[in-house]
């Protein structure tokens, strides 16, 4: 039996988005909300190891009312418990007051029966920042293992997992003592067709609501907009990179070319 | 012994499935509505009128609703009529604000379907209807898509009393069901097409001339559609404009037009240039509209099974009600279910009650006065092309008519009418058309 905590989040969907030439920040009026792609590798790991391993899935999120949308889909993924922490208070955090309101969630939720699996998306695709795991982990004080990209074996027995995680140059295998965090690849795990029963139920869904003042105590000052010492200077959108001129050799004959290059370096004052 | 055991299965959730839903769940039944967009209203299109009347008969405290379905309540409707060089309007101020209201069905249908979640159906979305459960000339349920559970992978079947086919215009399942045999013709279907356009903060209003609270509804005939029959509507949403075009199919066809092509043209002109200038579309979609009249409509019942909505042809193009009849169609199943379950009889010959609420009701009426809409149009296409460019032509002349001998003006006004249709031409429509409505 693996008990497991999945947190999700729900962000608006990047490819319709789009950005205020003006002011330089994101149109978010009338772009649909979806889950975190990464947090839905996450939920369809947790629902293969269910089937295979019997157990628990607790799904959580921090956001405004409407994220209650994505705690629904959690449940077409069998998801157990849904628990959606919305508080005027909560808004505004950045990764730093995200990872203490999930962690001491997560303390609060595994008093009784502690986790052994607590699976993140990698990143969410609307700030790419990719610190909330790790950061959960730290506050949690056990392992985590980021971009992990395939889950090889756990022994239920002596408490361990293998897993594959994308390195930069390559792949590392690792072996972790549960419990373990685990930031989710999309390679992880592909979307379960679920089962009509989950849809059904799914709609029906209703999340328990976890607010500022309880049922988890909070050090306030440590919460929201307060408890996040990141400021945003600036944002801007990136300037497109000029494309490079490709010649096809079997076309333009290459001292032409070269004769070319020269020019461009010299007109630019680098030769 | 099955898993899924339900009173009534509905197929598609647009208006029809949905209100007959709201109707089951309100008196008990246990119903299931399996909708295959991600959500209800994901997948579907209509230009953007919803009626007050129709909606109160599933909704009675709309539109006090919060949060509220509708865009803006309609408070002044009318036609357009376009030339190649400018518009005539023709505009009325409604009696009352509440009549009408313009909408998206993205999120009215969603709204249906949380109002029908909360009366006690249950939905299944992203999910498809992959065919009956047939028994003896009876349809006894659905089989769909879905695994059944997470330990047996086999597609999901789903007893049932009666099953609802709501699906819309493409009546695949009508056609699977038996209540149909064939498919339709080009010239038997309208397709629309529709862009939602965002003008600059503020613009709406002012160019519309509407406050935050009005609305503006209207048709277009001519240019529009290039003359083909058909017509153009431009409503006014919160903060977008629905624009858009239906054409027959077998005139798009016929000319080679992609649907795309001729909304882009629309726009092009100098009118509708200037109007949405600096506008940005949001949205682009294309439905089909079922035209096939009262005698291309399908066998609305059969043993253990109902069709409701366009998928039953339910769509009065002339007077723009489609998701009104939707509504209606909805509640007649409900009644005739209602009544199947009193009997305890689930066959043809209590189902047919259907049909004959559905033959007392201005529904049917309306389609029998208009059984000929479509050759009607189709043979008369000059009246889309001709009159509204008459009409502009005429109005130019009559609004710049000062500094002259306005007889010479009014000479000159016959002109145009005897050069572009003729004296007896015009009575000849006038006739043809009064002949055709009575």
């Amino acid at each position: 039996m693996l008990n497991i905590l999945v947190s999700i989040k729900q962000v608006p969907d990047t490819t319709n988005i789009r950005i205020n030439p003006e002011t330089g920040t994101l149109i978010r009026e009338g772009i649909p909300s979806i889950t975190n792609p990464y947090d839905v590798v996450a939920l369809s790991l947790a629902c293969e190891l269910k089937q295979r391993y019997g157990g628990k899935i607790t799904v959580i999120t921090m956001g405004p009312p409407q994220a209650k949308a994505s705690l629904r889909e959690a449940v077409e993924f069998g998801a157990d418990r849904i628990i959606l922490l919305c508080d005027k208070k909560f808004a505004g955090a950045d990764t730093l007051a995200t990872s203490y309101t999930l962690a001491e969630t997560i303390k609060f939720l595994q008093k009784d029966d502690p986790f052994d699996l607590l699976l993140f998306g990698k990143q969410a695709i609307d700030g790419d920042t990719a610190q909330v795991g790790p950061g959960v982990a730290n506050r949690l004080n056990i392992p985590v293992i980021t971009y992990v990209i395939k889950l090889q074996d756990i022994d239920l027995i002596n408490k361990k997992i293998i897993v594959h995680r994308k390195i930069e140059r390559g792949v590392e295998v690792l072996e972790a003592s549960l419990p373990v965090l685990l930031t989710c690849e999309k390679e992880l795990c592909a979307t379960p067709f679920v089962p009509l029963e989950q849809v059904i139920k799914a709609t029906k869904a209703e999340p328990e609501v976890f607010t500022a003042e309880g049922p988890v105590i909070f050090t306030r000052e440590k919460l929201g907009l307060k408890g996040s010492p990141t400021q945003v200077k600036k944002v801007f959108t990136p300037e497109l990179k000029k494309q490079g001129k490709i010649y096809n050799l079997e076309e333009v004959p290459l001292e032409k070319v070269i004769e070319e290059i020269i020019g461009v370096l010299k007109e630019k004052g680098l030769l | 012994m099955n898993k899924y055991l339900y009173d009534v299965v509905i197929i598609g959730g647009g208006p029809a499935g949905l209100s007959t839903g709201i109707k089951l769940a309100q008196k008990g039944l246990k119903t299931l509505l399996i909708e295959r967009g991600r959500f209800c209203g994901a997948k579907n299109l209509f230009g953007g009128v919803v009626y007050t009347s129709s909606i109160k008969e599933i909704v009675p405290e709309f539109p006090e609703v919060d949060p509220s379905p509708v865009e803006r309540p309609v408070t002044e409707e009318g036609y357009f009529f376009l030339s190649k060089e400018g518009v005539v309007k023709i505009l009325h101020t409604k009696k009352r604000a509440d009549e009408s209201f313009t909408a998206l069905r993205a999120k009215f249908d969603a709204f249906l379907s949380e109002y029908a979640l909360k009366k006690g159906i249950d939905l299944a979305p992203k999910t498809k209807v992959i065919d009956f459960i047939r028994n003896n000339g009876f349809i006894e349920g659905v089989i769909v898509d879905r695994p059944t559970s997470f330990e047996d992978p086999s597609p999901a079947t789903i007893k049932a009393k009666v099953v609802v086919i709501a699906e819309g215009v493409n009546r695949l399942l009508t056609e699977k069901a038996g209540l149909v045999t064939k498919t339709f013709e080009p010239e038997e279907v309208v397709l629309a097409v529709k862009e939602v356009l965002q003008l600059p903060k503020g613009e709406l209003e002012a160019r519309f001339g509407l406050s935050n609270n009005q609305g503006l509804a209207v048709e277009i005939f001519g240019e529009i559609t290039k003359g083909l029959p058909g017509t153009g509507f431009l409503y006014t949403n919160k903060t977008t404009i629905s624009f858009g075009i239906g054409i027959f199919l077998k005139s798009l066809m016929d000319l080679n037009l992609k649907p795309y092509e001729i909304l882009e043209y629309a726009k092009l002109h100098p009118y509708f240039r200037e109007l949405f200038k600096g506008s940005e579309t949001l949205e682009y979609g294309a439905h089909l509209i079922p035209e096939w009249g009262i005698k291309g409509l399908p066998k609305p019942y059969g043993n253990g099974v109902l069709v409701v909505g366009d998928a039953a042809g339910l769509v009065n193009p002339l007077f723009r009600e489609g998701t009104n009849l939707a509504i209606y169609s909805g509640l007649m199943a409900a009644e005739a279910i209602f009544y199947a379950f009193e009997k305890g009889d689930f066959t043809e010959r209590s189902l047919r009650r259907y049909e004959e609420l559905f033959k007392d009701s201005f529904i049917y009426k309306d389609l029998v006065m208009l059984k000929d809409l479509k050759t009607f149009l189709l043979s008369n296409s000059h009246l889309f092309q001709v009159y509204p460019e008459m009409i502009y032509d005429i109005c130019s002349l009559y609004f710049s008519a000062q500094g002259r001998y306005k007889r010479d003006v009014i000479r000159e006004i016959f002109g145009i009418i005897k050069k572009k249709r003729g004296y007896w031409g015009i009575l000849r429509d006038f006739v043809k058309i009064g002949r055709f409505l009575w």
